[in-house]
């Protein structure tokens, strides 16, 4: 064994003790206060990260977790960056924003939700298959991690697509405090094999057969454009974070005393402590400069922006197609102009064309653009965040609005936060379509409205189409995007064709924002009544107008926003002070919804008293059966009769 | 009709509820082959061809670039040429006539929309609709705003019998009563007039002034309405209200409004409907004036030529029966009013004439309408001719008894005395002891 130990090259024995002094710094950095937050360190495990990490070419990629120091050290080498963003400084690699868990830096990410990196390795992996450059990606997780579902719904996707993506596996025996024969049941490898990926095995106590190990996994991948799963066994010498450790010290101790740089020193002092005198001296000179320099100042993390909004109003135009088949000519228009263009999602392939047809022909026109998936919601959008971040516009339909609840990790801890926890070196353009709404018998679960719940999510934009402007317009600025945008349709919109209501008694007309406005409001009279929908909802309140005047004998003006996160504050709030009423209707229930975002930032922002209320449906699971679905979703009857009550 | 069969829209996806014609195979009537493709449906997702599964005569009931909802009948086919009528007023579907017509973009091409409230007032306000012409909407205030809305004048009902009965009860015998049915400008008009009756707060009070001779004297004043005491009443009731202030008013809401201006308005209904005619200023005109406003009112009324101006922003209303055969009324207060005059017929044999006045307690009192009733008599009745002898002065040329000490209501004859001078006899001289 110590033959084998000695044979292995001295560089990888300096950059494995870089390593360990580096996050020995970070513990007594700890210890003295100047690390804010937390730390999980890897010593004990450091010759995973040279195996792996060391061994890909720059090209290559890596996405790593909460214990991700090793990894970053090795692929980046540097040092520097890692102890100024743990110290919180500005030239920090992610400017001290993200810290420990959130290091980004070339081709390297981490995030610290465990599972949720695996998807979207797997589609920055895709990424470089589809550009056809031969680079490949590693993505590590620890055997905690093997209780995420996202995992295997990846394994699946990754194996049946053939995606050059290396998992390592690196397993310390415990997920977090819990050892693993409490947690974890089966056999590790048998998992990823059940999937028809070949796995490999190897451990950091023989390093240099790891190095060969981990050299052999990451060329087959590459020669072969094919995933591989490589299980790890190591032990963390430290606790899982500081001083969370409950383990037998017998335990601990025992592999200490396996651990190869424990051997190295006591074998070879000499080298090791010259080694360590230099690395330390270097670790020393970087953190007492380090501690010198500023943090960032929260005018370059942010600043309350706004979009002046483009008041030019022109009509709103009839267009005789379906919203349904609108989408499908504009994406399939942009198809064929655009190869950085993907469309997935669950049945969307010909000739079925997704469950609401939107995606209909599209895999015909441009098969390797264009990919139905498994049942796996969390899995597609992780690999379409990861798409994103590599270059590509990836569209995703989730079937149902329903399913976003399954995609929601992938929304919020990633989409959502790559942009800024990575200091904004990465864009992650992602776009997600779901249709929402009910009115169409689905029941609970196929029929609910959940836009509150996305909208709530920061710095993702959620947009709602409606049947007033064609939806091509509104994708044309979500294409444009930069950033995460959600763009809900609605069910039943999806067979109307554009404004087609017969409202001869209203100026229907739209803005020049990018996602425009669409206001209609009385011909010639002053609107005592100014109503905000949106989505679905709009058409249902706009063929409710002349309703609405004539049996509450207010005026109604009705505005429409596309964008929904973030609403026309200033247009909505002059309207509610000329009318001096705000009604606000959706789909979804009322409580912390649209409806009260919209008043409570009207009413902040005005001094005039306005008599204002929402219509949203009852805090009930939406019944299938119609007479009930008609209710609980507000028809016709209840939004007149609630308005009457309000106004009148 | 032996119809072989028949075509209607079909459910082909969930999210077409209706489907566009795009294709009619053949001619109307024409005969087609089991197996002919005879009509194509275009849907969100694709086209649909229907087939004929007969063979038969070909029935259109469709046009091609329409919508149909799911389960119209757009075709069929037939056993006969014959059977199928080719008047182009075909039983079968209609399309929804202008659903894919373009919309205007700022023009109201639609018509005007009335909100229910809106119809009510009108209807109790007797306006028509064409006043709003090129309106989009007219709401209620829409209407308030062009619109002073009628009082009503009723005849005192008797004791115990509510002012409004209410309708039959459905349980009322037939044979017993007839069931007659209020129009909705009547119930309208009495939902409407509740809001300052239902106040409950009206109070009237009553009195009389003299008229003998007052017409006499006052006739060579008019032009046109000789023996109408009506320009005299608004005429003096307008000077009046300048200084009774809370009589020309209104309460709304815990607040008295009074109205800057005296416009006074009388109620007319010589069949074209009732209506209360507004004289403008009427406190700064002179009598000629207030009449000529009356006549030249009325005849716009005759006439139905009056502006919505002619009949809004009334302050305060006279009702006069003098007419009728009226002894005494109340008067119902209009909408947006503190009070009304009411003019019953004068009593031919007291030679008087009752005045009612009803007002808002909320907004005044009856010492103030008492007050204001008492000024108005007195004014009223300085135009009565003054007396030609003072009865002090005049003595019987016999006895030498004066006049007002006489006893006699017949007085004293007028006589010519022996010298030839005029003279006076008493009753008691003139009879003989």
């Amino acid at each position: 064994m110590l033959t084998e130990k000695t044979s292995l090259s001295h560089r990888h024995i300096k950059d494995a003790l870089r390593i360990r002094k580096v996050e020995e710094k970070f513990l007594e950095l700890f210890s003295q206060g100047k690390l804010n937050g937390t730390v999980h360190t890897c010593v004990g495990q450091e010759f995973s990260a040279i195996a792996f990490a060391g061994q890909l070419k720059k090209q290559d990629f890596i996405f790593s977790n909460h214990r991700c120091h090793g990894h970053y050290i090795a692929f980046t080498g540097d040092a520097r960056g890692l102890l100024a963003e743990l110290l919180g400084k500005a030239s920090g690699t992610s400017g001290g924003i993200g810290s420990s868990q959130h290091l980004c830096k070339g081709n390297f990410y981490s995030n610290g939700i465990q599972g949720g990196i695996v998807p979207v390795a797997a589609g920055y992996a895709l990424a470089n298959k589809l550009k056809g450059n031969a680079a490949i990606g590693i993505v590590f997780i620890g055997d905690g991690t093997l209780g995420e579902g996202v995992l295997y719904e990846t394994m699946n996707i990754i194996s049946k697509w053939e995606i050059p993506l290396l998992i390592v596996c690196e397993n310390n025996f415990f997920a977090q405090s819990t050892p693993q024969d409490i947690n974890l049941a089966g056999d590790i490898t048998s998992r990823a094999a059940a999937f028809g990926i070949k796995t490999s095995k190897g451990d950091t106590w023989n390093p240099d057969q790891l190095i060969a190990g981990a050299k052999e996994a990451i060329d087959y991948v590459r020669e072969n454009s094919r995933p591989l799963f490589f299980l790890v066994d190591t032990y963390r010498l430290n606790a899982h974070s500081k001083g969370d450790d409950d383990r037998d010290p017998a335990e601990v101790k025992g592999f200490r005393d396996r651990d190869f740089l424990e051997i190295f020193q006591q074998t070879t002092p000499a080298y090791y402590d010259l080694y360590q005198d230099a690395i330390s001296q270097e670790i020393d000179s970087m953190v007492i400069d380090i501690l010198a320099e500023e943090e960032m100042e929260i005018d370059q993390y942010y600043s309350s922006t706004t979009v002046p909004a483009d008041n030019s109003w022109q009509p709103v135009l009839p267009v005789n197609k379906r919203q349904a088949e609108l989408i499908n000519t504009f994406f399939r228009t942009k198809l064929q102009a655009l190869d950085n263009l993907i469309f997935l999602g669950e049945d969307i392939h010909s000739p079925y064309g997704g469950a609401f047809k939107v995606t209909r022909d599209l895999s015909a026109l441009k098969p390797k653009q264009v990919f139905t998936t498994p049942i796996s919601e969390a899995a597609i959008t992780g690999m379409s965040n990861g798409l994103a971040l590599n270059g590509y516009k990836p569209f995703l339909e989730i079937m149902f609005g329903d399913f976003m609840t399954l995609a929601f990790d992938q929304i919020v801890n990633h989409a959502s936060k790559f942009h800024h926890m990575f200091n904004k070196q990465v864009n992650c353009p992602v776009v997600i379509r779901t249709p929402m709404g009910a009115r169409r018998g689905y029941g609970p679960t196929h029929s609910q409205t959940l836009d509150k719940f996305l909208v709530g999510i920061d710095n993702v934009k959620t947009v709602a189409i409606n049947t007033f402007i064609d939806p091509g317009l509104i994708y044309e600025s979500v294409l444009a995007e930069q950033h995460p945008v959600i763009v809900i349709e609605n069910k039943s919109d999806y067979g109307k064709k554009i404004f087609q209501h017969q409202l001869t008694n209203f100026i229907a007309e739209r803005n020049g924002d990018r996602y425009p406005v669409v206001r209609l409001r009385p011909v010639n009279s002053a609107p005592t009544l100014t109503i905000v929908a949106y989505g679905g909802m709009a058409d249902i309140m706009a063929g409710l107008l002349n309703d609405i005047f004539m049996e509450s004998d207010l005026k109604p003006e009705l505005f429409i926003p596309s964008l929904i996160s973030a609403l026309p504050l200033e247009l909505i709030r002059n309207a509610a002070e000329a009318s001096g009423r705000l009604l606000v209707a959706e789909e979804g229930t009322s409580f912390a919804g649209l409806g009260s975002e919209i008043i409570t930032a009207v009413m902040e922002s005005t001094t005039c008293s306005i008599n204002a209320k929402r219509i949203g449906a009852y805090p009930v699971p939406v019944p299938s059966v119609k007479s009930l679905e008609n209710i609980v979703i507000p028809n016709k009857e209840r939004i007149l009769n609630e308005i009457l009550l309000k106004f009148s | 009709m032996p119809v072989l069969q028949e075509i209607k829209v079909p459910l082909l996806a969930v999210n077409d509820t209706t489907l566009t014609v795009v294709q009619l195979n053949f001619p109307n009537a024409q005969q087609v082959e089991a197996g002919d493709i005879v009509l194509v449906f275009e849907t969100s997702k694709t086209v649909y061809e229907v087939v004929a599964e007969v063979s038969g005569y070909i029935e259109y009931f469709a046009e091609v670039g329409k919508d149909y909802a799911v389960n119209e009948t757009v075709a069929r086919i037939v056993s006969a040429v014959d059977q199928i009528n080719t008047h182009p007023s075909q039983p079968g579907p209609t399309p929804r006539p202008g659903r894919n017509s373009p919309l205007p973009e700022i023009e109201l091409q639609g018509e005007t929309l009335f909100s229910k409230a809106a119809e009510r007032l009108l209807v109790s306000a007797g306006l028509e609709k064409s006043l709003f012409r090129s309106r989009d909407f007219v709401s209620k205030s829409d209407v308030e705003s062009l619109s002073q809305p009628v009082p009503v004048t009723t005849l005192k009902k008797a004791p115990g019998i509510p002012a409004l009965s209410p309708l039959v009860p459905a349980e009322a015998d037939p044979e017993k009563v007839s069931v007659q049915k209020l129009s909705a400008s009547k119930r309208k008009e009495i939902e409407y007039l509740g809001g300052v009756q239902e106040g409950g707060l009206v109070s009237t009070l009553h009195t009389s002034f003299k008229t003998s001779g007052l017409q006499v004297a006052l006739n060579p004043s008019l032009r046109i309405l000789k023996n109408s005491m009506l320009p005299l009443i608004i005429y003096e009731v307008s000077r009046l209200l300048v200084k009774y202030p809370l009589l020309n008013a209104y309460y709304h809401d815990g607040q008295v409004f009074m109205y800057r201006h005296v416009n006074p308005g009388f109620a007319i209904d010589s069949g074209k409907g009732l209506k209360v005619l507004k004289v403008q200023g009427a406190a700064e005109q002179s009598l000629q004036e207030t009449e000529s406003a009356i006549v030249a009112l009325s005849e716009l009324y005759l006439e139905d030529k009056l502006a919505v101006t002619d009949i809004s922003e009334v302050t305060f209303t006279i009702t006069d029966l003098t007419a009728e055969s009226v002894t005494l009324f109340n008067p119902l207060i209009n909408y947006r009013n503190s009070a009304i005059l009411g003019i019953s017929a004068p009593d031919q044999v007291l030679e008087t004439c009752m005045v009612s006045l009803a007002f808002d307690h909320r907004v005044t009192e009856g010492k103030l309408v008492s007050r204001f009733l008492g000024e108005l008599v007195r004014r009223l009745e300085s135009y009565l001719p003054g007396p030609a002898y003072k009865a002090s002065k005049i003595t019987c040329s016999n006895c030498l008894a004066p006049l007002n000490q006489e006893q006699n209501s017949i007085g004293f004859v007028k006589c010519i005395q022996p010298s030839g001078a005029e003279g006076y006899i008493c009753q008691r001289c003139f009879n003989g002891f």
